[in-house]
């Protein structure tokens, strides 16, 4: 007898509709799973066998064939598993599937020996990639339903183990309890703002706090050059905390990939936060870019909508910061591999650290340096480089006094919190939003040259500073462009049309180290 | 601008236009080879050397040093090392004044060669010499020989910053040997890059406390006297906005300062700060360094 059941399955982010399709014929017991299946598909025989003799369901003896189709493409994760299940108890005759429930109705997940449903990764881009493609109600594993009811236009029913899904189909005359999806499903599921990560907690630095929230608002790229201690790190975590809350497509896309590389938090839940990667200096560039035989995402993609943070950026391999370039430019990477092509978004904020030498302590008012002149010179060399001409601002630290550090000492507290940046950061965020509604660009750090002219006008007085800067100031006629978006993310937060003078004079410290050093 | 190899000049000590100071140093070089114009080693000659890894303070000393040398007329002499010796060379040729650079090897090889763009101005602006013949490469015994060259060719040799190992202590030496009056820059005790000009300082050198002192003790006016320069910038200041005066104010004390620690002491905000710090640069009153500023004088 014959049965047909549809399922799924995930390449990169995208997905397709497969059909399950079971026979069973008299002979020679045997279970064949045909359709180009790889091994965690092929090894799905056995989990099948057990899951159904402990769940109290005959295993048929016979001639078990089963097709994924389309059969030419190769099926890989465990997906199978619940409708490889049902299809043999179908076309055994156990179980009848009407075709009322069976039609624009997908079932997905990994069968337990025991009978019990396992999550499956990627469940939300393959929900969407269903649903593009007629697809209304999914049978899912129960631990899957948080990340997927945020989907609209669609009903899942979250099971268990496989008895409850049996004895359901048996009974025809049972209600499904579907859940529908709806946006407002996130408010319940995504973990609540981490309050411990916040501006205020920073003493001092000032001036880096002036230079994150630029960087946030106009999403420009930043350099933080220091010696150890100085607060780096600290300071880039709270970097997402003051770009503007994510809105559904933002969650969508995010939780997209991160459940695709199987990095839900517990594997369940949305990702509602932006998110803070930090990749150690010794990650491949295969991990940093995405890759892997089944094309996972990288460090890139999972920082896509949040930020990126590379520390002790000279360490990072030359080959892993050339394949930086194209995502950072494109917003994208795609890989290809012989079994098709996977493109994964990758738009992050880049910020990255290092020492001003190799010790860390060069220029450092305490410490001494214990680097000779050569080290120096070669350490800072190794910054200039196609990934460094990208960086749009830098800026240097210093460690802070115990002064600054103890509260008592404070005499005006100038510190200002995560809330207070932020609203400055959305407001400017808004006001590009509208300026660039038709362009296909979202913020200032994407302008292209042809466009600066148009967008970036500046006062006549802002004009004959720039020039008098670029006489008087060792600043390079590359770095024009730069200081130009720079001050035009700086006249934003301050509110004003046109570029004023001191804006632009404000922008010229953040390229510091376009100066020629000796 | 590549150095022509038959511009390149030879001359024996024998011969009529050899620095007269270097026939009467022991060991004095038999011949030098140079390019550039060789008379300028006749006017008033005063070295400026110092550690190669240098700091901020250093590099400024230096660069103001060499510049008020200039400005009375007296030649800078290095070496032509990364750090003092480069900020003494710049400091020179920034006021149109004359330096001469006397290298390790022979006078067509660059070393340090990222001191490139400095070699080639000082080729067309100043003068580059050595005793060793063209193409060859600076070997480490022959830097202490060149020392007692640069400390020859001056009737003033003045230590900027050095540590407890620098070559430039060595050219003090010579300059000892060859009774030719030794300065130093002072620094703060408490900096390890000072330390070698403090200790000379102790041993007997002379301190120098402003950068006319050079002049001075060469028995030289600063021709453009420490007045006419105050008095412009006096006239300048007079421009300046109210936050760039306060700032000025702030960093009057000589001690270099970062962003944060103006904007304590002002209580100008972060981004206002930045404006006003670009604004004070473009008009000459303060420098910046890896996030340092520090009042230029």
């Amino acid at each position: 007898m014959y049965a047909k059941i549809f399922s799924g399955s995930l390449f990169g982010l995208e997905g397709e509709i497969i059909k399950v399709e079971t026979d069973i014929a008299p002979g020679m017991p045997v279970f064949n799973v045909v359709g180009l299946p790889d091994t965690a598909v092929k090894e799905a025989r056995e989990r099948i066998r057990a899951a159904l003799i402990n769940s109290g369901c005959r295993f048929p003896m016979r001639r078990i064939t089963v097709n994924l189709s389309p059969a030419d493409t190769r099926k890989e994760g465990t997906y199978f598993d619940l409708p490889i299940a049902l299809g043999l108890l179908a076309a055994e005759g156990d179980l009848i599937l009407a075709p009322s429930m069976m039609e624009g109705c997908a079932f997905i997940g990994e069968l337990s020996l025991e009978g019990d449903l396992v999550s499956v990764r990627g469940a939300l881009p393959l929900a969407i990639a269903l649903r593009e493609k007629g697809i209304r109600r999914l049978v899912l594993p129960k631990d899957n339903l948080e990340e997927v009811q945020i989907l609209e236009d669609m009903k899942f029913y979250p099971i268990s183990d496989l008895k409850e899904i049996v004895a359901v189909l048996e009974d025809r005359k049972s209600v499904i309890p579907w859940v529908t999806g709806a946006k407002n499903h996130i408010g319940r599921t995504c973990a609540v703002s981490v309050p411990e990560l916040d501006f205020s907690q920073v003493r001092g630095q000032e001036r880096a706090k002036r230079a994150l929230q630029i960087s946030a608002a106009g999403g420009h790229s930043l350099l933080l050059i220091g010696p150890p201690g100085a607060g780096k790190t600290m300071l880039a975590r709270r970097l997402p905390g003051i770009l503007p809350p994510m809105n559904y497509e933002e969650i969508l896309e995010v939780t997209k990939i991160y459940s695709a590389a199987g990095e839900l938090p517990g594997n369940r839940g949305v990702i509602a936060q932006r998110p803070f990667r930090a990749p150690h200096h010794t990650i491949s560039a295969a991990a940093l870019a995405g890759g892997g035989a089944k094309p996972k995402p990288g460090e890139i993609s999972l920082a896509h909508g949040g930020v990126l943070f590379l520390d002790e950026i000279p360490e990072f391999g030359r080959r892993s910061l050339e394949v930086l370039r194209q995502p950072l430019e494109e917003k994208q990477i795609t890989i290809s591999r012989t079994s098709g092509t996977a493109a994964f978004p990758s738009d992050f904020l880049l910020i990255a650290a290092c020492n001003p030498c190799p010790c860390g302590f060069y220029g450092d008012g305490t410490e001494r340096c214990q680097c000779s002149a050569g080290q120096i010179h070669s350490y800072m060399a190794k910054l200039s480089g196609p990934l460094m001409d990208r960086i749009d601002m830098h800026i240097e630290l210093s460690r802070i006094g115990w002064e600054e550090l103890n509260p008592a000492c404070e005499t005006e507290d100038m510190s200002l919190d995560s809330k207070t940046l932020r609203e400055a950061v959305c407001a400017a965020r808004e006001l590009q939003k509208r300026r660039y509604r038709d362009t296909g660009i979202s913020c200032n750090a994407q302008l292209q040259q042809n466009a600066v002219n148009r967008y970036c006008q500046i006062t006549a007085e802002a004009g004959t500073l720039m020039r008098n800067a670029f006489a008087r100031l060792p600043l390079s006629a590359r770095s024009c462009k730069k200081i130009l978006l720079l001050a035009r993310t700086i006249a934003d937060l301050e509110g004003s049309e046109k570029i004023q003078a001191e804006q632009i004079a404000e922008a010229i410290q953040y390229r510091n180290l376009d100066r020629i050093r000796f | 601008m590549r150095i022509e190899k038959r511009k390149i000049e030879k001359i024996t000590y024998e011969e009529i236009g050899f620095p007269l100071s270097l026939l009467e140093i022991s060991g004095m070089p038999k011949e030098l080879y140079y390019y550039g114009d060789l008379s300028i080693c006749r006017k008033p000659c005063a070295a400026i050397v110092g550690s190669r890894k240098s700091t901020t303070y250093g590099k400024w000393a230096a660069s103001e040093l060499a510049g008020c040398a200039a400005d009375a007329g007296i030649t800078v002499v290095s070496g032509m090392a990364w750090g003092i010796d480069s900020a003494a060379h710049r400091g020179a040729l920034e006021r149109e004044g004359k330096t001469v650079a006397v290298l390790g090897g022979g006078v067509d090889v660059c070393y340090p060669a990222r001191n490139r763009q400095l070699y080639e101005e000082i080729a067309e602006h100043g003068l580059l010499l050595s005793e060793q013949p063209p193409g060859q490469r600076p070997l480490p015994g022959m830097f202490p020989a060149r020392n007692r060259i640069i400390s020859g060719l001056c009737s003033l040799v003045a230590v900027v910053e050095a540590g407890l190992n620098s070559g430039s202590l060595i050219t003090a030496d010579f300059a000892l040997k060859q009774n030719k009056e030794v300065c130093a820059v002072p620094g703060n005790i408490n900096c390890i890059s000072s330390f070698g000009t403090n200790k000379l300082i102790q041993d007997g050198a002379v301190p120098i406390i402003v950068p006319a002192d050079l002049p001075r003790l060469m028995g030289l006016k600063d021709v453009y006297t420490v007045g006419r320069m105050a008095e412009k910038k006096e006239r300048a200041k007079d421009c300046l906005g109210a936050d760039e005066k306060t700032v000025l104010a702030v960093l009057s004390d000589g001690k270099e300062k970062t962003m944060d620690e103006l904007c304590q002491r002002t209580g100008i905000s972060a981004g206002h700060m930045s404006a006003v710090v670009t604004v004070l640069e473009m008009k000459g009153f303060v420098c910046t360094d890896l996030g340092k500023i520090y009042i230029a004088n």
